[in-house]
């Protein structure tokens, strides 16, 4: 065997487990602190000395000591309210989101609604960071009565992950050839019909990929939640932040929190996987 | 079946007049070609037939009806377009079904009408395939029975065969020409390819930027081109164009060019209100000459062979008379070497002359 043929293979596992270690080192960091009790927060080692299931525990019930260590109780009121804010505001703005964002996308792909300076326009909402217009987002809010209410925080997640929404679905619906609509017009179908029967199922794996990229956007935003949020529609990320407070510092509770908040977004992922493959690879005849 | 018209279409998309003044009509069942370069307006015509663009002035009839303000979906037309448009995300017979799905058809109607469709097409047997993995011969089959299956008056073909490797190509050209003989439907092909018109058309109307050169039966239109466009766009390998002045030799109308001298007067083209001197250009398909070794009329010329393209069952010369190339195309193979000095005489029944300046066939 020649060196060339051992070599390349070599190196492209070498780069692979480099990649991999370099991206998941802090989430191994961050399972190992989940099992740990207070005494080893701050050691170095990977795998616990004395591993418990506390961490968790306090994420539901925050009477129990962490560790046996008396005074280390949770701070903060249980996950069970903040987990399923998250869960319904995330997936409400995503379901907005894609719904506005496909008709828009469809306006501009196919009617090219708005020129070419509209689509660029709805790229504004990020252009500037979130924590210039937070404070007179804040006042506007209060006005309105949306601070620490479902239709706040869905409607401000929906406005500026829309963006994002249209950009995606514009590509593929422009993917789709005019003629195949056309086809269909002539065979009798009405404009929604076109959309329903032929533009939507050849667009569903940019539907899902874009599904799944903006329920993660929504899903970790922190900073418009924990301004908008108060104690009714608390969402993890704000949650999260609460076990870090000037009072002690619940490294185990928090990093505990943290895998529990991934996995919904593993599933989700893993789910939508093969969907994303074809997505991108979507049929055309020739 | 139905009878199919259009009047002074013209179609302006910006600045570029895309058709500038399109009419003809296509009788009960028969086939029309529309044949031209790409960009010569010939898809645009056939959209606005559809409903698909509408035409800055002109007038669409179908059976005799104004059909400039119907929706496409109520014209009774069937378009099969250039990449076919199968929705490959469903099964073929879900693709025939469509339209009549759409319709709200019962469904026992609709299997019987797919039915009817896949048997007249031959696609019994792929009816629950998905549309994804078919033969190109397949989709265009079953292109075709999406648009048949909603009964159209009129069937638009607009290049089918364009993104098809010349094998299959051919093959579907035949295919094609019997499906048509099976459903004998008005028709509009549109294509660039004189081969498919050839086959398929009762009729062809030539375009040329945006407006119809020559509208004619395949025959006429190859035998007698009305103008130098179409000579030029018609026939394989293509006539041969000397362009030569008119002169008056011994008493006698003569076309004249380098090493070229040939007697007009005899010829059934009127050369009334050409004065001496005018600039013609004269036109010699290939298989309308003769080559000869020795001289052996007073009408042969002497011309020089260039290249000799040996083909089996034909042999195409390569000629030049003086500076003027001409090819020649023979059904044996002759006794001529290249750079060899041969003597060709052309059929003066079959000679095409064209006025220069106006590019139109002399008749």
């Amino acid at each position: 065997m020649k060196a060339r043929q051992v070599l390349g293979p070599a190196v492209r596992y070498i780069l692979v487990i480099l990649v991999c270690v370099w991206t998941l080192a802090p989430v191994v960091w961050m399972i190992s602190i989940s099992f740990k009790p207070p005494t080893e927060w701050y050691s170095p080692n990977i795998v616990p000395e004395r591993p418990i299931l506390d961490n968790y525990i306090t994420l539901f019930n925050s009477t129990i000591p962490i560790g046996g260590t008396y005074f280390m109780t949770s701070i903060t009121e249980v996950i069970t309210l903040p987990l399923f804010n998250s869960l319904i505001i995330a997936s409400l703005s995503t379901v907005f989101a894609l719904f506005i964002g496909f008709l828009a996308a469809y306006g501009v792909s196919r009617y090219r609604a708005g020129g070419t300076f509209a689509l660029f326009f709805t790229l504004l909402t990020r252009m500037l960071p979130g924590a210039t217009f937070v404070a007179p987002l804040m006042v506007y809010y209060s006005t309105l009565g949306f601070i620490d209410t479902y239709p706040g925080l869905v409607l401000l997640y929906t406005a500026v992950t829309l963006t994002y929404a249209i950009w995606i679905l514009k590509g593929f619906i422009d993917e789709i050839p005019p003629e195949w609509e056309e086809a269909a017009i002539l065979e009798g179908a009405a404009p929604w019909t076109v959309v329903s029967r032929v533009t939507l199922p050849l667009v569903r794996g940019g539907m899902l990929a874009s599904a799944l990229f903006i329920f993660i956007l929504n899903w970790t935003e922190f900073l418009f939640a924990l301004v908008i949020s108060v104690t009714q529609v608390r969402t993890l990320p704000v949650q999260i932040s609460l076990y870090a407070s000037a009072v002690g510092r619940m490294y185990g509770p928090q990093a505990a929190l943290g895998l529990v908040a991934t996995i919904p977004m593993v599933i989700l992922g893993y789910a939508i996987q093969r969907y994303l493959v074809t997505g991108f690879t979507f049929g055309r005849v020739r | 079946m139905a009878k199919l018209a259009v009047k002074s279409l013209r179609k302006v998309f910006g600045e570029l007049e895309a058709v500038k003044d399109v009419s003809f009509e296509v009788g009960e069942e028969e086939t029309l070609c529309l044949l031209g370069p790409s960009g010569c307006g010939k898809t645009t015509t056939l959209r606005m037939i559809a409903g698909l663009e509408t035409p800055t002035s002109g007038e669409v009839y179908i059976d005799g009806v104004l059909v400039n303000d119907v929706p496409p979906q109520e014209r009774g037309i069937g378009l099969v377009f250039q990449d076919f448009a199968v929705f490959t995300h469903m099964s073929v017979f879900d693709n025939i079904a469509f339209g009549l799905q759409i319709r709200n058809v019962s469904k026992s109607d609709v299997k019987a009408k797919v039915d009817e469709i896949a048997q007249l097409l031959d696609l019994q047997n792929v009816l629950s395939k998905k549309a994804k993995g078919l033969s190109l011969s397949e989709i265009q089959r079953v292109a075709i029975g999406r648009s048949l299956a909603v009964d159209p008056k009129v069937l638009l073909l607009d290049e089918p065969l364009s993104n098809v490797d010349a094998r299959t190509r051919e093959r579907m050209r035949i295919e094609l020409k019997e499906i048509q003989a099976d459903i004998g439907i008005t028709t509009v092909y549109v294509t660039h390819d004189q081969l498919e018109a050839m086959t398929l058309a009762d009729r062809i109307a030539v375009m040329n930027e945006g407006l119809i050169d020559h509208l004619g039966t395949p025959n006429e239109i190859y035998e007698r081109p009305k103008t130098l466009f179409v000579a030029r766009f018609i026939g394989s390998p293509s006539m041969s164009f000397i362009q030569c002045r008119l002169i008056e030799k011994d008493g006698k109308a003569t076309v004249e060019a380098d090493g070229f001298s040939l007697d007009v007067s005899g010829l059934s083209q009127s050369l009334e209100g050409y004065a001496a001197g005018s600039e013609l250009i004269l036109g010699i398909r290939p298989e309308d000459s003769w080559l000869e070794t020795k001289k052996s009329s007073a009408e042969a010329m002497r011309a020089e062979v260039q290249l000799i393209e040996l083909l089996g069952s034909k042999s195409i010369y390569h000629l030049k008379i003086g500076k003027n190339p001409l090819l020649l195309k023979t059904y044996t193979v002759e006794d001529v070497e290249v750079k060899g000095k041969v003597w060709v005489t052309l059929d003066k029944n079959k000679l095409h002359l064209f006025d220069k300046k106006t590019g139109r066939a002399m008749t």
